[in-house]
């Protein structure tokens, strides 16, 4: 029976998407409820299988019309769910159901409503698909219909300024990506005449690395290297993040750049198994290094909420290939760790960007301020993902930040190379970086001062609060708990992307990983010894109790405005001494300019660099996959 | 000879990013776009294909008791060059209509001109 | 009675109390030395304990424009967050909780303080408080690349082979082998951390983010009564985590056996530091621009720290 629900789920989100577009099209209700339907049941399939998989330690497999292997050859579409699959997918199914119910509000007052709900439950069904299939050629299928729904929704509101030109670059720079992987695809095919992961793996970890093999590998992580947006691929990922509806630029954090993370382990711990290779941990870590820098670095200057966030995602997405590229248990733990608390945080600093847009009409940082006092809801949960994104502690971001230091220091150490240190310094000033953008935000959109057309804006609807609530308090007890996630969520993924055999077996019949000579690698959980958990709860109480007594207790009184006629105590005056006051408010592109001034040079290649033409994009993703496909055939052996 | 579809595969591709590289037309870009994908269908077509073979129109039965001929076209390829195909001509049709779309707004389908998001 | 312990470390000992009563105490020494250096008698030494008592008893005030939950709960913050980084610095030989990586834990908890004058500036609405808070934030930024650069080259240096960015770990490798400061590859990185100390507290000359003569003390500007007594004594408070973070970082060697006498050395190297790093340079400079100071953190003494890894890193 619980062989049949990853496939279920995928098919019933896909299935959604037929029916929203045939009955749903004109009617509201009609729509929403397919759509709500079928969300909601492929998070319960998704969720009813952590208890098999993540505490069991089961595999499931499915194939596609029971077509099973015959002697030896896999010859059907599989399905095969392990732990770091359903790692994904949890974090996929999340994502998009919160979404879905925060568009339910957040979208209300579109037009074309059936088509976004139909691209939608399309773009879920795809990465859904694409995180479980056991199949390269399937695996291809699922990117270019996440491509298309993701192009599409981008330019879904087609009337706004740059979201044409934002759906075009999506398009060129995505199905570059995609024609490298498909032609990276059809070499392992020539290789090895299979197209089912664990039989490529089982084959391809016997026979050695051939030219051919070496040039797919190559090709295929530059393809999802496109997806996941690493430097220089990132460019069509800022102006699409930045124009797209809200919530589908949640998604796009959420899960789509998530999607090529898992195609980038998939690829290089489980089919080719190239990671003990000490000169492919350095090219990903160097890439992974970039990413962050140049991501936070230009993060920095933006002055719209969106695109800075669209950035940050770019750096965070750096801190997870850093971290999975260092090819230890350790890495890939940390890397996992932030890939999900990216989502979580990330996703909640995308709804509260949304709802800023809803609530006011603009994202411009120069044209916000003070919103703390008309939304206080949305503020707090603003507050708590950007201390989590910036890894304060006690928030979810700190303890996977924290694990990829420990990671990379513990690679620099033990392999004696200087670059890895290098890297955990980029890794710690980032972070500080990413602190001061957020700061940057907190001060010109919800602190300083209101401007006057601000006045009347109000706190958003429920519907839209309650799924920023939800990731709030994820983020919170993910920072918390993280022992329990280690154990449930983690360790199995982890465990999972390093023994390839029990993956290849369960596909392929028992023995068939032993008679090609594949073996396993023994992990241990990673070690998160650094903080008892009940100090942090003590922590707590002791914060919580002291923050009460001084908010409740304090002798406090509130500043006045000078107004005419009322009889004014000078002792009230708030900044201007008495005088009446004037609107001035600090604006987030005026923060920061000694540090600006300093950088100027750096900013003025930079932002050349980010020209807008699609062509020197263009430019950029060949270079970088010359660049892979290069290092790749010098270092391989 | 099957080296030569290797190597015109190959070309095609190559000449296809070069097209999307240098060529500042919205247009021109798209149909680079176009001529990766025909290299890649090229690509994996030739992959199965078997000089002198013939077509693998079997049942299964037939190959293990030896009645059919050993040496058949790879069917594999064949597929999913069916499908690259129609995801091929879907990125087209949509690209297409970006660009008409972009047209509209921008008055100009220069990729020098389509650069209002940068920075 | 794990939890009475870890209440007593967080409250008393080496928690709130015990790093507020000596915050303060070097806040007075700071000001009597600076004083005396420019031929002045300067307060008595308790003076900092009587301003903060008497900022307690005062009424506070909250700005029309400002947002009140954050504004009185930022200076609360980080009170709580400099008291609990002094529980994992080991005072003289003791440390109240230890572990395999405190190192990272103390950079982050000594970046909360900072971020809570932020928040709390930022909530006032003041547009002074707006400059007052790019500038702590870009010198934030300033001396971090530095700082985390000492840090790596002691963990690397007491960690040997096996990683440690464990506290304990440094101060063990220095009751065997001596003071970190006295090995030669590691002088450079002390004279770093020395750099790194004013700035983190912000006195002159790096103080840019609360140039009272440019701009009225930035983000304290709307501040007056407890929430300022608080950020006062979060302020003094800092000079001895700081302060205390490099003794036992480059100072933390000398053991005489009794914990007593550990911990009373350790205090009295906190004031060595302070008149040495604070002090002096407070009394012998003019104020930085925010600029400059960035430049010269990521130039000069990061050069420094960077210059301290590499030797580390070659085995010296």
């Amino acid at each position: 029976m619980i062989q049949h629900f990853p496939v279920l789920a995928v098919m019933l989100l896909f299935l959604g998407a037929f029916c929203v577009e045939i009955f749903g099209s004109k009617n509201e209700g009609i729509r929403n409820t397919i759509t709500m339907l079928a969300a909601t049941i492929a998070l319960v399939l998704i969720y009813a299988l952590i208890k098999p998989v993540m505490i069991d330690g089961e595999i499931i497999s499915y194939w596609m019309g029971n077509w099973a292997p015959v002697s030896g050859y896999a010859i059907g579409i599989g399905y095969e769910i392990d732990a770091l699959s359903l790692f994904f997918a949890l974090l996929v199914v999340t994502t998009f159901w919160l979404s879905g119910v925060y568009s339910l509000s957040y979208m209300a007052n579109d037009h074309h409503l059936g088509h976004y709900y139909t691209l939608y439950l399309m773009l879920s069904g795809s990465v859904l698909g694409l995180v479980m299939t056991g199949d390269v050629f399937n695996m291809f299928v699922m990117v270019e219909i996440m491509t298309f729904a993701s192009v599409a929704l981008t330019a879904f509101r087609n009337e706004n300024e740059g979201t044409l030109e934002a759906g075009f670059k999506y398009l060129v720079i995505g199905s570059m990506g995609s024609s490298f992987t498909l032609t990276g695809i059809a070499l392992i095919y020539g290789q090895c005449h299979t197209l089912n992961m664990a039989q490529i793996s089982a084959q391809l970890s016997c026979g050695g690395l051939t030219p051919t093999t070496v040039m797919a590998l190559a090709l295929i992580v530059a393809g999802f290297g496109v997806k996941s947006y690493i430097v220089p691929f990132h460019t069509p990922a800022a102006d699409a993040y930045m124009v797209a509806p809200t919530s589908i630029s949640m998604i796009f954090s959420g899960m789509v750049n998530k999607a090529g993370v898992y195609g980038m382990i998939r690829v290089l711990y489980i089919i080719f198994r190239v990671m003990d290779q000490s000169n492919v941990q350095m090219l990903i870590v160097l890439f992974g290094a970039v990413t962050m820098f140049i991501g936070v670095t230009m993060a920095l200057t933006q002055h719209e909420f969106k695109r800075l966030l669209a950035f940050h995602s770019i750096s965070q997405i750096g801190y997870v290939i850093t971290a999975i590229g260092l090819g230890s248990a350790l890495g890939l733990t940390s890397g996992l760790f932030h890939a999900m608390n990216h989502t979580l945080f990330k996703g909640l600093l995308f709804l509260t960007a949304g709802a800023v847009l809803y609530a006011t009409g603009t994202t411009n940082l120069d044209k916000l301020g003070g919103l703390s006092k008309r939304m206080p809801k949305t503020t707090i949960c603003f507050l708590i993902g950007a201390f989590s994104i910036s890894g304060l502690p006690p928030f979810n971001g700190f303890v996977s930040k924290w694990l990829v230091y420990q990671a990379t220091y513990t690679k620099a150490v033990e392999s004696g190379n200087f670059v890895y240190a290098i890297v955990t310094v980029v890794a710690l000033v980032v972070s500080v970086m990413t602190l001061a953008s957020f700061i940057k935000v907190t001060q010109a959109v919800f602190f300083g001062q209101l401007p006057a057309e601000l006045k009347k804006t109000k706190e958003v609807p429920a519907a839209m609060l309650v799924p920023m609530y939800i990731m709030s308090a994820l983020c919170v007890l993910c920072g918390i708990f993280y022992p329990i996630v280690n154990k449930y969520l983690l360790y199995p993924a982890t465990n999972a992307a390093l023994n390839v055999t029990n993956y290849i077996d369960k596909m392929m019949g028992d023995g068939y990983a032993a008679g090609l000579g594949v073996s396993n690698i023994e992990v241990a959980p990673a070690a998160f010894s650094f903080w008892n958990p009940i100090v942090w709860l003590i922590l707590f109480v002791v914060i919580f109790i002291a923050a009460f007594i001084v908010i409740t207790g304090s002798k406090s009184s509130r500043g006045q405005l000078l107004q005419p006629g009322v009889k004014y105590d000078p002792k009230y005056a708030t900044f201007f001494s008495g005088e009446e006051e004037l609107f001035s408010q600090v604006g987030g592109s005026d923060l920061f300019w000694g540090f600006k001034t300093d950088w100027k040079g750096y900013y003025r290649v930079l932002e050349g660099l980010h020209s807008g033409i699609v062509t020197d994009y263009a430019v950029f993703t060949v270079i970088a996959t010359a660049i892979i496909t290069l290092c790749m055939f010098i270092f391989m052996r | 000879m099957i080296i030569v579809n290797y190597i015109a595969s190959i070309v095609l591709i190559v000449l296809g990013l070069y097209t999307v590289c240098t060529k500042k037309n919205l247009i021109k870009v798209v149909l680079g776009l176009g001529i990766v994908d025909y290299g890649v269908n090229l690509l994996i077509v030739s992959l199965g294909f078997n000089d002198g073979g013939t077509a693998p129109i079997y049942q299964m039965s037939d190959l293990l008791n030896g009645v059919a001929p050993h040496f058949f076209v790879d069917p594999v390829p064949q597929a999913l060059t069916l499908t690259s195909i129609v995801i091929g001509a879907c990125v087209d049709a949509m690209a297409l209509s970006l660009v008409i779309m972009i047209y509209r707004k921008y008055k100009s389908i220069n990729a020098d001109d389509v650069r209002r998001l940068h920075g | 009675m794990l939890i009475l312990k870890s209440l007593f470390y967080i409250l008393i000992f080496p928690g709130a109390l015990f790093t507020s009563c000596f915050g303060l105490f070097l806040a007075g020494v700071d000001r009597k030395v600076v004083a005396r250096m420019q031929h002045r008698i300067g307060p008595p030494l308790r003076q900092p304990m009587y301003d903060f008592f008497k900022l307690l008893g005062k009424e506070t005030i909250i700005p029309h424009a400002a947002n009140k939950l954050a504004f009185l709960a930022a200076p609360v913050i980080g009170f709580v967050s400099l008291a609990l980084i002094m529980l994992f610095i080991p005072v003289g030989g003791f440390t109240a909780f230890s572990g395999n990586a405190d190192m990272i834990v103390i950079l982050y908890l000594i970046t909360i303080p900072g971020v809570a004058l932020i928040v709390g500036g930022s909530s006032s609405g003041s547009p002074y408080a707006g400059i007052g808070i790019s500038r702590e934030m870009v010198t934030m930024m300033a001396y971090e690349l530095p700082f985390v650069l000492v840090l790596l080259a002691v963990a690397r240096k007491a960690g040997g082979s096996e990683l440690a960015f464990s506290m304990e770990k440094v101060a063990m490798w220095q009751a065997e082998n001596g003071n970190m400061l006295f090995q030669w590859s590691m002088i450079p990185a002390a004279i770093a951390m020395l750099l790194v100390v004013p700035a983190e507290v912000g006195t002159q000359p790096f103080d840019v983010a609360e140039a009272e003569t440019e701009i009225c003390e930035g983000p304290l500007i709307e501040y007056s009564g407890g929430a300022l007594g608080m950020f006062k004594l979060n302020t003094a408070m800092k000079m001895f985590v700081m302060s205390g973070l490099f003794v036992s970082l480059f100072l933390g060697g000398i053991r005489t056996g009794s914990v007593l006498c550990d911990i009373i050395i350790f205090i009295v190297l906190c004031v060595v530091v302070t008149i040495i790093c604070m002090s002096t340079t407070h009394a012998v400079t003019a104020r930085l621009k925010i600029e400059h100071l960035f430049k010269f953190y990521w130039t000069f003494v990061a050069g420094m720290a960077l210059c301290s890894l590499i030797l580390v890193w070659c085995g010296l």
